[in-house]
């Protein structure tokens, strides 16, 4: 029954997401959009590059999809409704996400195309710009919970969500997870302007439609995480717990997206500018707070 | 045969297998990240081998490393996408027989020396972490501070070794 | 002895041969490196495995696991470091090249 759940909530969640960034694009809410959009590309000619290195074209986007859907296994959507509660569980979260950046970069250096290649390699810059700023504040979190599982986690905010207990924490993984799922303002390995689709660029039909679909999974497990590390997963008043936790998670996308759409693209050089000079100093900073917090406020 | 042993076995042939293509294959990027997966497969025996932490951390800090060996291998190589099938090795024999001989040596000591006998009970991934906690932050903190120490001090050597200054200019007055 | 622990020690032994071979027989460093990474793997396998089989209440051990990750970033660092310093001034980081490096 909880198996039946699980996979419901991966299709649905994708689903909405994908209805969620169209919203995002065009402004326009379609309910039909993204069954159009995929039969469409289904019915696209997949087309090979010149030369491409094959295993490597064709693994990129099911690695992709494949890393995003490991790392929400160990979201909690109520309690006992996880696939596996890892006591690393964090942890876990950062290792299977971390292949974003090896599915990238085998997706543009695959099919032997200039645009792809650069969107690749950018994503690795960017990585070194959010890769401390994901861990860090995940560490400020762990130690409120003194654990690392997820279900710690969430239990630990029964008195009050971390988005209150640490809201520097919160706004530096928000803002690390959008460059993790690079969406929008962070979008640099598919700049849609300069790159002309970036890593995406020589992706066509199927592998396409795959490609988006893992691009879709990590946006909810970005957001997934989110709700659960700061925003009290399955907590909340008068609804079951898969419902707040399906809320959350809806409404933490279309924030992310909609917010995203709003900003300016960020280039890479100023970004790791950005993230060393000033998100690190923060992070730290986050986490002695937390650690005083912790051992004068015991909440 | 028991199904530790099995994983362990399947896990640790593809390492040392994908370990055999980094350096037979032509394509560096295939080079690097063919390391990678032989350092992901380590971390799967490394879960296998219950030592929860340490797999996950492998498999992380790995994914992030190589990538980075992936782009100076592009970086550094006359012919980064190998279809050049540029030859770039030397002392083929000596480092064929080195290789070798430490395979066998390391296997006849494994083989040979008594280990005494097996442990089988292992504290659950909970007590592992809590364990390694206090150990890190107890008894060996002064040898994780010092790693900690070691690793800012080679950040900031490799950036001044790497870094090019520019260059000064003249006084004009 | 357990066979688990006779099977780790020989993943670990041919890693450590592969490594051993490819740190002699390439040409560029960051190659050479490659085969340091490996050898280095190799001893986390032989940590871990010791650790698992032998002493697995000893918290010590999984440090020492750590220690080696710690010894492998650095490696890396550093050993960029001197990539990028090299191939500035030389214009390449063949080790076929470095020859005046011998004194």
């Amino acid at each position: 029954m909880s198996t039946l759940i699980l996979v419901l909530f991966l299709l649905l969640g994708t689903y909405f997401v994908a209805v969620i960034e169209e919203w995002s694009v065009t402004g326009r809410l379609r309910p039909a959009g993204p069954v159009r959009a995929a039969l469409r590309l289904l019915g696209t000619e997949s087309v090979l590059a010149r030369k491409p290195d094959r295993l490597f074209f064709e693994v990129a986007p099911v690695l992709l999809l494949v890393a995003a859907i490991l790392s929400l296994a160990i979201i909690p959507l109520a309690p006992g409704l996880i696939v596996t509660d890892l006591a690393t569980g964090a942890l876990f979260f950062n290792a299977a996400l971390a292949y974003v950046l090896v599915a990238l970069i085998m997706g543009g250096w695959g099919p032997d195309g200039a645009y792809a290649m650069i969107g690749g390699w950018r994503f690795l810059g960017q990585l070194i710009g959010y890769a401390m700023l994901v861990v860090m504040p995940i560490t400020a979190v762990a130690m409120r919970s003194e654990s690392l599982s997820t279900v710690v986690i969430v239990q630990s905010q029964e008195q009050l969500w971390n988005i209150l207990y640490q809201p520097l924490g919160f706004v530096l993984f928000a803002l690390a997870g959008m460059a993790m799922a690079f969406v929008p303002p962070f979008d640099l390995p598919t700049g849609a302007g300069d790159l002309a689709g970036g890593v995406e660029a020589e992706y066509t039909g199927v592998r396409r439609l795959v490609f988006r679909l893992g691009r879709m999974v990590l946006i909810l497990s970005v957001a997934s995480a989110m709700t659960v590390f700061y925003l009290g997963g399955w907590l909340g008043p008068v609804l079951p717990g898969w419902a707040w936790s399906a809320i959350k998670i809806l409404v933490v996308t279309a924030l992310m997206l909609a917010a995203g759409r709003a900003l300016p693209r960020v280039r890479e050089a100023s970004f790791l500018a950005w993230c060393w000079k000033l998100g690190i100093p923060l992070a730290l900073v986050n986490i002695f707070l937390v650690g005083v917090l912790v051992l004068v406020v015991p909440l | 045969m028991t199904a530790q042993v099995f994983f362990l076995a399947a896990f640790g042939l593809a390492a040392v297998w994908f370990g055999i293509v980094v350096f037979r294959t032509h394509s560096m990027v295939r080079s690097a990240l063919a390391l990678l997966f032989s350092q992901t497969a380590i971390g799967a025996m490394f879960l296998v081998m219950q030592a929860e932490f340490l797999g996950v951390l492998q498999i992380m800090m790995m994914a992030t490393e190589m990538s980075i060996m992936a782009i100076f291998m592009v970086m550094f190589m006359m012919d980064p996408g190998g279809l050049g099938e540029m030859d770039m090795k030397h002392q083929r024999k000596l480092s064929l027989a080195a290789g070798v001989i430490a395979f066998l040596a390391a296997i006849g000591v494994s083989v040979f020396a008594d280990w005494g006998p097996a442990a089988t009970v292992v504290p659950s991934a909970d007590e592992q972490l809590r364990m390694l906690g206090i150990e890190l932050l107890g008894r060996s903190m002064l040898i994780f501070e010092s790693a900690g120490l070691t690793i800012l001090t080679a950040m900031i050597a490799a950036t001044a070794v790497a870094v090019q200054m520019p260059a000064k200019k003249e006084d004009a007055s | 002895m357990s066979p688990e622990l006779l099977v780790a020690l020989v993943i670990g032994a041919g890693l450590f041969g592969t490594g051993v071979y490819g740190a002699l027989s390439q040409t560029n460093l960051v190659m050479i490196m490659m085969g340091i990474e490996l050898i280095l793997a190799a001893a986390l396998v032989n940590l871990v495995a010791f650790w698992r089989y032998l002493h697995p209440d000893v918290a010590a051990g999984q440090m020492f696991v750590l220690i080696v990750m710690t010894v492998m970033a650095v490696e890396m660092a550093v050993g960029f470091g001197v990539a990028i310093a090299r191939f500035r001034s030389r214009g390449s980081v063949e080790m076929e090249e470095a020859r005046e490096l011998k004194g």
